[in-house]
């Protein structure tokens, strides 16, 4: 119940302030439009997924990472560190906070990348499954990881390569799912799912069993 | 069971020894002032009290337990810093209503708590436009919320104008008597006035322990070796 305080308490703040999500939301447009214009049609069934994922990876990076960041920005960090709280419930309030902004940005900009790119989905909604659980598993890796890089002045760099080894198996699964879902080749589609599921799930257990110690002091 | 607790106390900060064999204990209901020149440790022994350090050496207990392995010996506590953990893109009654659900406290309680700061009339205001002196009021109500049995005030003063001292000084007077409550300043007066005991900390030490007597300031210049300069 606290970590629904603590994700009530950041939407109510990002929905007052929208800095983090105009910030998302116009870098997902750009870099959408942008590999619109350079990228043929005929390519685009191709590559459409690769680029979709970058687009999301980008952005997520970005913004998801900023939950953490914007408490050790306002010096409130340690209010949630003296109070009864476990560590846990924190990191579970950051997740569902940035999953909020995850649906938020997936509403947005999917149907944008879609008309930009003129892709005829075979599958659409197996596409929104794929998509909404690689960004699920890429929304706990980013949250939970951000924590051990706040206090470093080389967090921007930090993080991507902290990341990017980790949340690869999402990555390629993602990409492997939504490419089987445009296509409408829905033959072997579950392993990738079932392998972002499980992966997702071990991230968010690993999670679970170290946060402690990276929030502490 | 005592209050706090800390036997032999070292916390090092890499190869800087911040606090070097502290031994301290507090019984339930003393008023305690932690005094010492800036750079001292009582920021240090603070943190280690309120959980957010863990100390390098030796034992830290509040009300019997560990309190940087118990989260919840922390609704015990009240925490008054420098830092005021408050939100700025929340209104007052917001911010008071978070931590009022993270502690489980009575909601009942934020409107109390802020007319008794002369805040009500700016409950709905965000609090990015209070000065610094209402954030610091702010902060007390934050702090005395859920009803501490134990009330840290870190340099509460700093930041508040004369009738924000008065009004924080008026609150400890009111529930000194029921409440632990640990004082941290490097000013002898505020000491003398809230306080019934005193540590004197010097460069990680504790130089002095006992009871607040009429010649505090002498035995404070004594302890931290300015006296005769």
């Amino acid at each position: 119940m606290k970590a629904l305080e603590v994700a009530k308490k950041d939407l109510r703040i990002e929905f007052r302030t929208k800095g983090t999500l105009n910030l998302m939301i116009l870098f997902a447009l750009v870099t959408s439009m942008m590999f619109s214009v350079s990228i043929p049609m005929s390519l685009a069934e191709k590559v459409a997924p690769s680029l979709l994922w970058l687009v999301f990876i980008f952005v997520g990076m970005l913004g998801y990472s900023r939950a953490f960041l914007k408490e050790v920005e306002t010096e409130t960090l340690e209010g949630l560190k003296i109070s009864p709280i476990a560590p846990t419930s924190v990191l579970i309030g950051k997740i569902l906070y940035n999953l909020v902004l995850m649906i938020l940005i997936e509403i947005i900009i999917l149907p944008i990348f879609i008309g930009l790119f003129n892709l005829d989905v075979a599958n659409p909604i197996m596409m929104l499954v794929a998509i909404t659980i690689g960004n699920v598993g890429f929304v706990i890796v980013v949250s939970s990881l951000s924590i051990l890089v706040i206090k470093s002045k080389m967090r921007e760099m930090l993080l991507p390569v902290l990341i990017f080894p980790i949340v690869f198996p999402i990555i390629t699964s993602t990409i492997l799912a939504v490419r089987k879902s445009i296509v409408g080749n829905l033959e072997g589609i579950l392993s990738p799912i079932a392998l972002i599921v499980g992966f997702s799930i071990i991230m968010f257990v690993v999670a679970c069993l170290t946060f402690e110690y990276a929030f502490s002091d | 069971m005592k209050a706090v607790e800390l036997k032999d106390v070292v916390k090092k900060f890499g190869k800087f020894k911040a606090l070097d064999g502290i031994t301290l204990s507090i019984e339930r209901g003393e008023s305690i002032a932690l005094l010492g020149p800036n750079g001292a440790g009582k920021t240090t022994i603070v943190k280690l009290i309120s959980g957010l350090l863990k100390p390098t050496k030796g034992e830290v207990k509040v009300f019997g337990k560990v309190p940087w392995k118990n989260y919840e010996v922390r609704r015990m506590m009240g925490i008054v810093s420098h830092n005021t953990f408050l939100y700025d893109d929340l209104t007052a009654y917001e911010n008071l209503q978070f931590y009022c659900r993270l502690y489980d406290a009575d909601e009942g309680r934020i409107d109390e708590v802020l007319e008794f700061f002369g805040l009500k009339s700016r409950k709905h205001d965000l609090v990015r436009n209070f000065s610094r002196g209402m954030k610091q009021r702010l902060s007390i109500a934050r702090a005395i919320l859920h009803d501490p049995l134990l009330l840290i005030l870190d340099e509460p003063t700093a930041g508040l104008d004369i009738e924000g001292r008065r009004e924080l000084m008026e609150y400890v007077a009111k529930v000194g008597r029921e409440k632990t409550i640990i004082f941290t300043t490097h000013n002898v007066k505020e000491a003398e006035e809230i306080c019934e005991k005193v540590a004197i900390i010097c460069n990680g030490k504790l130089i002095h322990f006992g009871e607040i007597e009429s010649d505090l300031e002498k035995v404070y210049l004594r302890a931290v070796g300015y006296e005769g300069t």
